[in-house]
């Protein structure tokens, strides 16, 4: 079964009129992923592998839980971790790490809230 | 037995517990370091495996009076690339812009040592040896649309279960949930509709006749418990991952990797330092070889076969075999070629190899009349064939050996017989934060 690994209570507080981008930087090599994250409304942002994508104003995603979800694998057999970054305006907010003895297909699961400075 | 003992020993030793997890089985030992001091006898130098740092122990395990030896001759290769992280995406893996890229991923340093490399007199003596290679791929239609098909196949399945995994992760929490039952119903419209739009499905009711499949399943996990949802959902999780066949897709992308169809084509150096008086002061390079090795993957119905060419040519140092092998015919020059077939089962592989050699050296004859020295070119050919078989002990620790007739030595010409057992222990990358000593 796979691994699923949750970061809960992660915690960024914006102003109302400031603009959100989430990164996603891949750190190990050989990543590939999906990652989503489910802010309010649709179409879902989305980041193939890795980059940049904005997901709303501070306004926006006040009082939510904002959960972003990466599907994630590693197949080159080079490789012993799998390690991803997640940023929101360029601040690191996790740093994902797991040895692929443990998982090589780790769902990685952040839980977001983006209260007032 | 006492074999028995030793190799459980040497497989239960600290080496086996300093290594990582199983990650990808290690293959035989075949660097250009160990080749060169004729610790391995095989001319065709297989691929390397993907392990970062790599030794092995040559020995038969047992002396003249069948009584179990520490092996003395031992070989290491360390592909440092693979040391560091450098945030390569899969694309550029697969893909390397440059020749030179791949040149440097596959680069491999190798090293071997022997403290019984015997000389003309009997004497034994030091022997250090040291090799590079690297492998270049060459992609084809067939392999680029093989792994688009792949990777087409996988980001779709990624996509599905980020679309249920989402939600799922709110509605266990929410207070309209209470059990189980609650959760599967409030979900089906959500995993319904992920798997018609991504799956590429052509209808509802193929779409539908997986979801029932996936709750047949469903309906077997153990109750929610809204405490702790973790446990339940990743089990559901993992019965969505089943019947997408994600994680057979993904073993199957994976092998595929390690397996790529397409011609590789193996570049190599070695060379022998000598320490004849076994002093670290007074050597000699008696020998150096290149290789080229191309390497043909078959797939399909083939894909357990491997066809090897071989191309080596060695040259020997005449001054150094004259004053240390005075009886001994060294040729100079010594052109190799040859065919190797391998094939890989689960545990074991087996390889076949027949090279032949063309070989020949210059010769004093005299001096003319006046006083010029004259040569003589002379020329020999050889053929050497043998057998490896390899069987995985662990994913770490490779058991070889290896039976054949090899090229006529030039101390014992006749003695041409070769037995050879070794092992190979195969280490993964370690990393900053893997020695970080003052991490608790």
């Amino acid at each position: 079964m796979r691994k699923t690994y949750r970061y809960r209570d992660l915690v960024y507080p914006v102003a109302d009129d400031t603009d959100l981008n989430f990164t996603v930087e891949f750190i190990s090599d050989g990543n590939s992923g999906i990652t989503t994250i489910f802010v309010p409304g649709n179409p879902k942002p989305e980041i193939e592998d890795a980059g940049t994508v904005f997901i709303g104003k501070g306004s926006q995603l006040r009082g939510e839980i904002i959960v972003c979800v990466s599907d994630l694998e590693n197949p080159i057999p080079e490789e012993d971790e799998i390690r991803v970054k997640y940023k929101i305006n360029d601040t690191l907010i996790v740093e994902h790490h797991n040895p692929k003895s443990e998982e090589e297909r780790p769902i990685v699961i952040l839980f977001l809230k983006f209260p007032k400075p | 037995m006492r074999i028995l003992i030793l190799l459980l020993m040497i497989a239960l030793s600290p080496l086996a517990g300093m290594a990582q997890e199983k990650l990808n089985p290690l293959k035989a030992p075949s660097s250009p370091a160990s080749s060169i001091l004729d610790l391995q006898p095989k001319t065709v130098l297989e691929p390397k495996s993907y392990r970062a740092l790599e030794t092995a122990l040559y020995s038969n395990f047992l002396n003249s009076n069948a009584e179990a030896v520490i092996p003395t001759d031992f070989a290491l290769e360390f592909t440092p690339y693979w040391t560091k992280n450098h945030s390569l995406s899969l694309e550029e893996y697969l893909y390397p812009k440059s020749a030179w890229d791949q040149l440097v991923r596959n680069s491999s340093f190798s090293l071997a040592s022997t403290q019984n490399f015997i000389l003309g007199d009997s004497t034994k003596s030091n022997g250090l040896a040291f090799g590079y290679r690297t492998t270049f791929h060459i992609s084809n239609q067939k392999d680029r649309e093989l792994i688009s098909n792949y990777r087409t196949e996988l980001k779709t399945n990624q996509r599905i279960s980020n679309l249920i995994v989402g939600p799922s992760e709110l509605l266990a929490a929410s207070p309209n949930v209470s059990n189980k039952t609650d959760f599967l119903d409030q979900i089906k419209a959500t995993v319904t509709k992920a798997i018609y739009e991504l799956g590429g499905y052509k209808t509802i009711e193929d779409a539908t006749a997986v979801v029932d499949k996936i709750y047949e399943d469903a309906s077997l996990l153990g109750e929610l418990d809204k405490n702790d949802p973790g446990p339940f959902l990743d089990s559901f999780y993992g019965v969505i991952d089943k019947n997408l066949h994600a994680d057979s897709l993904y073993n199957e992308f994976k092998d595929y990797i390690r397996n790529r169809q397409g011609l590789s084509i193996d570049v190599a150096f070695a060379s022998f330092l000598n320490f004849p008086t076994n002093s670290f002061e007074f050597s000699y390079l008696p020998k150096s070889a290149v290789w080229v090795t191309p390497t043909y993957k078959f797939t399909e119905k083939l894909d357990f076969i491997k066809i090897l060419g071989v191309l080596r040519y060695e040259w020997y140092l005449s001054e150094y075999y004259k004053r240390y092998f005075p009886e001994a015919t060294i040729y100079e020059n010594n052109f190799d070629y040859g065919l190797s077939v391998a094939s890989e089962f689960k545990r074991f592989s087996i390889q076949f190899e027949l090279v032949g050699r063309s070989s020949n050296t210059t010769i004093p004859a005299g001096t003319d009349g006046q006083g010029n020295e004259l040569f003589r070119k002379e020329k020999n050919s050889d053929f050497q064939y043998m057998g490896t078989f390899n069987y995985n002990l662990t994913d770490q620790i490779v058991l070889t050996y290896t039976l054949g007739s090899r090229f006529e030595p030039f101390i014992e010409p006749t003695e041409t017989l070769i037995s050879l057992l070794s092992l190979n222990f195969g280490f993964g990358t370690p990393t900053i934060d893997a020695i970080d000593l003052s991490k608790e």
